[in-house]
């Protein structure tokens, strides 16, 4: 074999391993930068869910802190478990994206209320806005900082 | 009631325990790729260094003054074949063959020969990225082609083994075995397989190294062994006498009911015999009675030091040589005290072979200190660079001056008037020799073994030497003048 | 700041999603694309002396297929995870470049007209399990099929294995194949899926008791209820029996490692971990005591050179392939010296593409391989750490927890650190049950992974309140 195909097989080969650590330092980062944002305030929950009245479980004055997506429910499996017998299992689910809160209701039997009116679909929150399921109403409210 | 922290909040604990997972899979990788991997690529099992065997042409094997002993050569086909200047050196330098594989030093450089496992590890480094060898590295030895041809030539028609070799650096300058066969037969495709079947099939094994794998009863050759465990572990002194061994002389010693007779001194009388004068006359009694003294353990623990009880390192493979059959109830692995008495004056369960015996002569002869045999000096690659392999050393085995007690005796044993009795034709002239003669009983009819171990010059020594003569009869008769024609031999050949 | 909602009427989301483009994505995918092709080239030139890739129909349909499943996914508008793809892509690549650079003639297969050598097929099976991953990405949107039908699920999987040791092809001593028409695949594949849909589904929904009604078993150790504990122990066991008949031994270690892995996450408790490995020596132990086949696996293990030439020949002829590709590999197609015509490595493209990697493509390769597979572990549970309910992140996790550990599994064995098991190396081996079950966990962690709906575009505030000066401030 001569020396010249000799290097060009030796370029291919270093450049393949290279490329495909160059892949795998851009996938390291795309899972940095999620990481990094998930933990960018540890401390401080995005925002709280304070329960004003209720029937029994959870008892008013609950806090409960929001993750970004937070469900709302009777199942067990929930974020916010609400034990009301007019609540669903899994009656309504609480998000946060760009900056806004958006409650979303998820096919419930008796539906879910926001400042008392019933709503459909994704509806946008603020913070003092109350969300009613079943006869247990919560409010939203700014997390710590 | 909150039931409890949610799955999601234990996920990093499961992610460590992975990751570390992975860490320990990288470093697996690493142990074989980068820390054991030099040692299986020049292993001769290895698949690309099999491949390359067959395919690439092998550097020549070359003695120690530069003379080639093994040389390639093309067949009418352009296949490469395997020549071999003498028989002489066919037990060490071995054979390679398509069909029949390799031995010796062929087999176990066969990755540097072929260039498929290279030299050091820097170039081997750098080797990958250049086009493949077609040519593998000359190994350079330490075998000396006139010595060896005198050591088969004397041997003779006998069965045996002469081993020399410099105590100051392990060098094995002489590695011969009789009888011997012609590798040239095998290496050529032509004859190799009718050389080969008839060599297998040939009852005085001409294959086997002696040398290296041959193990034989040693007789008074071990009890320079004896003598380092009991000097080295402090239970004999030079001035060690017994005052029961006079007596013993005439009716025998009774060591548990077993009688050990002596040999031959019947000139020593009354005297009490010490250690210099009991090697002189090559007295069983009072080494048996030194071997009961230092005890099996040191025994065992001084012949280890030495090389016993396991392979030795060397280029080729060695058959371990032994003190007992071991699985006896006392220290060291002897069945009771008549074995270790039989033992220290080298009969009983003793095996060894002849280089494991050099060995012994070659730490006596440098001071108490024991060189790694070795046969392979240097390796030369196609662009000319050398890399040489050093001489290591094994260990310390006695210190200078328990050392020079025994020099003394073995010098007795060849230039004393009653010592050279026994190893008639040993000495070299105009040269200190030392040494030890034995003769190794082994039971039923026949000639014993005839052995000498030695080294020269006594004050300085630069050779060390071991031969054998299986069935030589007694130590004078053969092994003595065949080592003293040697090391004649070796002198003259020096500037 | 005021309620957005103020103004009163709530915005509604699209029937349809829109197209959403996934730019990291693509970036990622064109960046292994590239690595492959360069190493294409490399094998190519080795094999021609020309510059070419070796198979340009099999890159070309490799790029096509993962281009495709790209626009479908965009075309589908969900919030998907963009790294599972590429990162899967990476592995599936190198797998492909393998069996492209090994002898074609280890497996044919004829489908019709067409004669199939190694390589093709398993560009065929990489290609179905491209699709498989894609759809469930797309169609998986609830649970609906999984959660509710957990035994079934369960009852089913265990059911096709059993059908397998009954009915299944022999090979190598154990039953493990199933052979319909003129294709075979492996149950026990499949069956590691359905297993942790099973696990995932139970925990969750018994968690709490799991974790808080505890039965005190000495001192202050305490073990789940065990009438709680004992379907799922029960369905582990019988999994484990079976494989463990069929001697599937790295299967049974995998299903029981990420149970644990499972139950963990589900009670965390430490001391329902101790017990677990406990557990798992005493009844390894009582293995390696019944099982003569377990004995000889051990034994090959701690020392491969008592039998050079038999039990200890591939691992022997692997670790040699690792060493002599050294840092940067011997180059594609350079390395594993075929001696008279065969391969140095026995059954190479199924239990030791690892040793081939190593040999190739050195020790930076295996290392690629192996962060490769972290990745994919890493965003499946990154998934696990964001899902909205207890069912998905235990779902996620043991997802991400099949792969990882089976890779573990057999890069320890391939490499000396444990005995060596017949699993597969996901997305690497030779396999299409293999591949497809793998598919099937990638895509349904990508399906997991679903952000949600994108946020309706915000209400704008009237004209009015921007001009008194609204909260947001000048812009």
């Amino acid at each position: 074999m001569d020396a010249g195909l000799n290097l060009a097989l030796w370029v291919l080969r270093l450049a393949f391993l290279a490329l495909l650590w160059v892949a795998l330092a851009l996938m390291a980062r795309a899972l940095l930068s999620d990481v990094r944002a998930a933990s960018r305030d540890p401390a401080a929950s995005l925002g709280r869910l304070v329960v004003i009245a209720s029937s029994g479980q959870p008892a008013p004055g609950t806090v409960f802190a929001l993750d970004a997506v937070t469900t709302l429910g009777r199942d067990l499996g929930s974020s916010v478990v609400v034990d009301d017998p007019f609540a669903s299992a899994q009656h309504a689910v609480l998000t946060f994206r760009s900056r806004g809160w958006y409650v979303e209701d998820l096919h419930s039997t008796n539906g879910t209320h926001v400042n008392g009116a019933q709503v459909a679909g994704v509806t946008a929150l603020g913070y003092g806005d109350e969300i009613g399921i079943g006869d247990v109403r919560l409010r939203l409210e700014r997390g710590r900082r | 009631m909150t039931p409890g922290r949610r799955p999601t909040a234990r996920v990093p604990a499961v992610a460590v325990v992975l990751v570390l997972a992975f860490g320990i899979l990288a470093a697996g990788s690493s142990y074989w790729q980068v820390i054991r991997a030099d040692e299986l690529v020049s292993s001769p099992t290895d698949a690309a260094v099999l491949v390359a065997a067959r395919t690439v042409v092998r550097g020549k094997i070359l003695d120690r003054d530069g003379r080639t002993l093994a040389d390639s050569r093309r067949a009418k086909d352009g296949t490469p074949y395997r020549v071999y200047a003498d028989p002489a050196v066919s037990h060490p330098v071995g054979y390679a063959s398509a069909l029949y594989g390799s031995a010796g030093l062929e087999r176990a450089y066969t990755a540097e020969l072929t260039g498929a496992g290279g030299s050091d590890p820097s170039s081997r480094l750098f080797a990958k990225f250049l086009p493949p060898a077609d040519r593998g590295s000359d190994l350079q030895t330490a075998l000396s082609l006139p010595l060896q041809r005198l050591a088969v030539r004397l041997l003779g028609d006998d069965r045996g083994a002469v081993v020399m070799l410099d105590p100051r650096s392990g060098e094995v300058l002489v590695l011969a075995s009789t009888p011997v066969f012609d590798a040239s037969g095998i290496g050529n495709p032509a004859t190799a397989q009718e050389r080969f079947e008839a060599l297998r099939e040939d009852e005085a094994s001409p294959l086997l190294d002696r040398a290296t794998l041959g193990r034989y009863v040693p007789g008074s050759v071990f009890k320079i062994v004896t003598a380092i465990a009991g000097l080295g572990s402090g239970s004999l002194s030079p001035a060690t006498t017994f005052p029961e061994q006079p007596g013993a002389e005439e009716d025998g010693l009774v060591v548990s009911g077993f009688t050990i007779r002596d040999g031959h001194h019947a000139f020593t009388g009354d005297e009490e015999l010490n250690l210099v004068a009991a090697t002189e006359v090559s007295c069983n009694i009072w080494y048996a009675l030194a071997g009961l003294d230092t005890g099996g353990a040191n025994l065992d623990a001084f012949a280890r030091r030495l090389g016993f009880g396991g392979p030795l390192p060397f280029d080729v493979p060695t058959a371990p040589s032994q003190l007992t059959n071991g699985g006896g109830p006392l220290p060291g692995g002897f069945l009771d005290e008549v074995e270790l008495a039989n033992a220290a004056y080298g009969q009983g369960e003793v095996l060894a072979t002849p280089l494991q015996m050099a060995l012994v002569a070659a730490a006596v002869a440098n001071g108490g200190e024991l060189m790694e045999p070795r046969l392979a000096t240097a390796l030369v690659d196609r662009q000319g660079r050398t890399t040489s392999v050093g001489p290591r050393s094994m260990g310390r085995i006695l210190d200078a001056s328990a050392n020079a007690a025994l020099v003394e005796a073995m010098t007795r044993a060849v230039e004393g008037d009653r010592g050279r009795l026994f190893t008639e034709g040993a000495k070299v002239p105009g040269v200190l020799t030392a040494g030890k003669s034995g003769t190794a009983e082994i039971g039923g009819a026949g000639e014993p073994h005839s052995w000498f171990i030695g080294f020269a010059p006594a004050d300085a020594p630069t050779i060390a030497i071991a031969v054998i003569v299986e069935r030589g009869g007694r130590g004078g008769e053969r092994a003595s003048p065949l080592a003293g024609r040697m090391l004649r031999a070796y002198f003259d050949a020096q500037p | 700041m005021t309620g957005l909602a103020a103004e009163g009427a709530a915005p509604v989301l699209p029937g349809f999603p829109r197209p959403r483009a996934r730019p990291r994505e693509l970036g990622l995918l064109v960046a292994v694309l590239a690595a492959l092709a360069i190493g294409s080239l490399s094998l190519g030139l080795l094999r021609t002396g020309r510059l070419e890739p070796a198979d340009p129909l099999g890159l070309v349909l490799y790029a096509a297929g993962l281009l495709v499943a790209h626009v479908v996914l965009v075309v589908s508008g969900r919030r998907l995870d963009e790294v599972l793809l590429p990162a899967a892509a990476f592995l599936g690549g190198i797998g492909l470049l393998v069996m492209e650079r090994l002898p074609q003639d280890l497996v044919v297969q004829e489908i019709g007209p067409l004669t199939l050598g190694l390589g093709d097929l398993q560009l065929l099976w990489l290609g179905v399990a491209l699709a498989v991953a894609t759809a469930i990405a797309v169609a998986l949107r609830s649970d609906r099929w999984l959660r509710p039908y957990k035994y079934t699920w369960a009852a089913g999987g265990l059911a096709l294995l059993a059908l397998t040791f009954v009915f299944g092809s022999e090979v190598n001593g154990s039953r493990l194949t199933l052979q319909v028409g003129p294709f075979s695949g492996q149950p026990s594949e499949f069956l590691k899926v359905i297993l942790v849909v099973f696990f995932a589904a139970y925990l969750a929904e018994n968690r709490v008791l799991l974790a808080d009604a505890r039965v005190r078993l000495v001192g202050p150790i305490t073990v789940p209820p065990l009438t709680y504990l004992a379907p799922i122990v029960a369905m582990l066991a019988l999994a484990l029996g079976i494989v463990v008949v069929q001697r599937d031994l790295g299967a049974a270690l995998l299903f029981y490692a990420v149970f644990l892995g499972l139950l963990f996450l589900a009670t965390g408790r430490l001391t329902d971990v101790v017990l677990g490995l406990l557990l798992f020596a005493a009844g390894f132990a009582l293995l390696a005591l019944i099982f003569p086949h377990v004995q000889q696996r051990i034994a090959v293990w701690l020392d491969p050179w008592a039998d050079p030439l038999g039990d200890g020949y591939q691992l022997i002829q692997a670790l040699h392939a690792f060493a002599r590709g050294g840092l940067v590999g011997t180059g594609l197609g350079a390395g594993l010296p075929e001696i008279g015509g065969r391969l140095p490595i026995p059954a190479v493209h199924t239990d030791f593409p690892l040793a081939a990697i190593g040999e190739e493509l050195g020790m930076t390769g295996v290392v690629a391989v192996l962060a490769a597979y972290l990745v994919i572990v890493g965003r499946g549970l990154r998934i696990a750490a964001a899902a909205r309910d207890d069912f998905r992140a235990l779902l996620a996790a043991g997802l991400a927890l099949v792969v990882g550990v089976q890779a573990v599994i057999i890069a320890g064995g391939n490499l000396k650190l444990i005995p060596l098991t017949g699993i597969t190396l996901p997305f690497v081996s030779y396999g299409g049950s293999s591949l497809l079950a793998n598919a099937i966990v990638v895509g349904t962690l990508m399906a997991l992974s679903d952000r949600g709906a994108a946020p309706p575009a915000l209400p704008r505030p009237p004209r009015l309140a921007r001009l008194r000066g609204s909260p947001r401030g000048p812009s």
